[in-house]
């Protein structure tokens, strides 16, 4: 597994008090381990210390999701186009899955922290 | 009762005014290390006055608001080592009617000690978060209780900085990070010195004890506030005025 996902899924244990075996890439991080804001706002001080890279709060945690697909629809534009331009470390496919799943709730995967954190880095 | 403190770093933002330097040399003396802004050359020769150039057992540094970026810059630098405590005396001066006020001073003005402070305070607590462990003290003013005429920018600030440290420590106290806002009343010395001379004989007859504050007693309150003794204080604020702005008048 690659190391910088292990190292994401060690932190979000240790902050959110979890076992390791509950935190998968595909794992909800609201929805399945229950992060609070507080819990969110810890993870993004500590992968911005261990990667040293400067984190957008609103970015990485998706926070600004919704208002951009309402912003799409105001704007008559699609939303995979706007998301993709406000996301750009998530793939087209993500973002395909992320539209099809909001009825469910929050949809911050572990997957995605890692994939901002990949482009940030490279 | 010999106060401890398991922190050893302190921020001391405005630390140049008088009270920031007895409590700079309070904190010297029970083994914490000061790292002492200042705005302006009146406040590093203030400073060197007082410790001497180049001083051991503490830092000097500048950190003007108005200068958003490299003050950020600069802050960001010295965060970069563990800071344990912050104590913010800073605090810009602007005394005018709100009817006759310069629109650019009340722009500039509420930049410096409320956006500043506002960037200042996220970045102090995120490294704080990192160790899991902080103490942040804003000296307010009891002017942000008792409204005066031409300190209505002054104390708006102060209010909405008020507002953000007792949030503040509403946000993490959980994580160990806890505010406390201080509300001193009269104190002998800076701008309150000059104030007092004219008028200290009918402020005295307003307050209780008839005694303004001298630095000392503030830095005193501020020591036992960081001091491991007073670990539940947090999102509070205390006023510390002898009694002066209890009353109805």
């Amino acid at each position: 597994m690659d190391k910088n996902i292990t190292a994401i899924m060690d932190i979000i244990c240790e902050i959110l008090d979890v076992e390791n075996e509950q935190v998968q890439a595909e794992t909800y991080v609201i929805r399945d381990l229950g992060a609070e804001s507080i819990d969110l706002l810890e993870l993004a001080v500590t992968l911005s210390d261990l990667f040293k890279i400067e984190i957008s709060d609103e970015d990485i945690f998706l926070k600004s999701l919704r208002g951009y697909i309402e912003d799409a629809k105001d704007r008559k534009i699609s939303p995979e186009t706007l998301l993709a331009e406000r996301y750009p470390f998530l793939c087209q496919s993500r973002i395909r899955d992320i539209l099809a799943d909001l009825d469910e709730g929050p949809v911050l995967k572990v997957r995605d922290l890692l994939d901002y954190v990949q482009q940030k880095t490279a | 009762m010999k106060l401890e403190f398991s922190g050893k770093r302190a921020l001391v933002l405005g630390g140049s005014c008088k009270t920031g330097c007895v409590l700079a040399q309070r904190m010297k003396d029970n083994g914490i290390f000061p790292l002492l802004s200042y705005k302006s050359c009146a406040g590093r020769k203030r400073l060197e006055e007082t410790f001497g150039c180049n001083p051991a057992g503490m830092d000097i540094f500048p950190l003007d608001f108005s200068r958003t970026q490299a003050a950020l810059s600069m802050l960001e630098k010295k965060i970069s080592t563990r800071i344990d405590y912050l104590v913010d005396f800073a605090q810009g001066d602007y005394e005018s009617f709100v009817a006759s006020a310069n629109d650019d001073a009340v722009r500039s003005y509420f930049n410096d000690n409320i956006t500043f402070r506002a960037l200042a305070v996220k970045r102090i607590s995120r490294a704080m978060l990192r160790q899991k462990k902080g103490k942040l003290i804003f000296i307010s003013s009891i002017a942000a209780k008792r409204p005066n005429p031409g300190q209505g920018f002054y104390a708006a600030a102060k209010l909405a900085s008020e507002a953000m440290y007792k949030n503040t420590g509403l946000e993490l106290g959980a994580k160990g990070i806890t505010t406390l806002v201080l509300r001193p009343g009269y104190i002998a010395s800076g701008r309150g010195k000059a104030f007092l001379e004219n008028k200290g004989h009918t402020i005295r007859k307003q307050i209780p004890t008839g005694q303004v504050l001298e630095p000392g007693q503030v830095a005193d309150a501020v020591m036992f506030f960081l001091s491991d003794h007073a670990g539940q204080f947090n999102a509070a604020q205390i006023t510390l005025d002898s009694g002066f702005s209890a009353g109805k008048k």
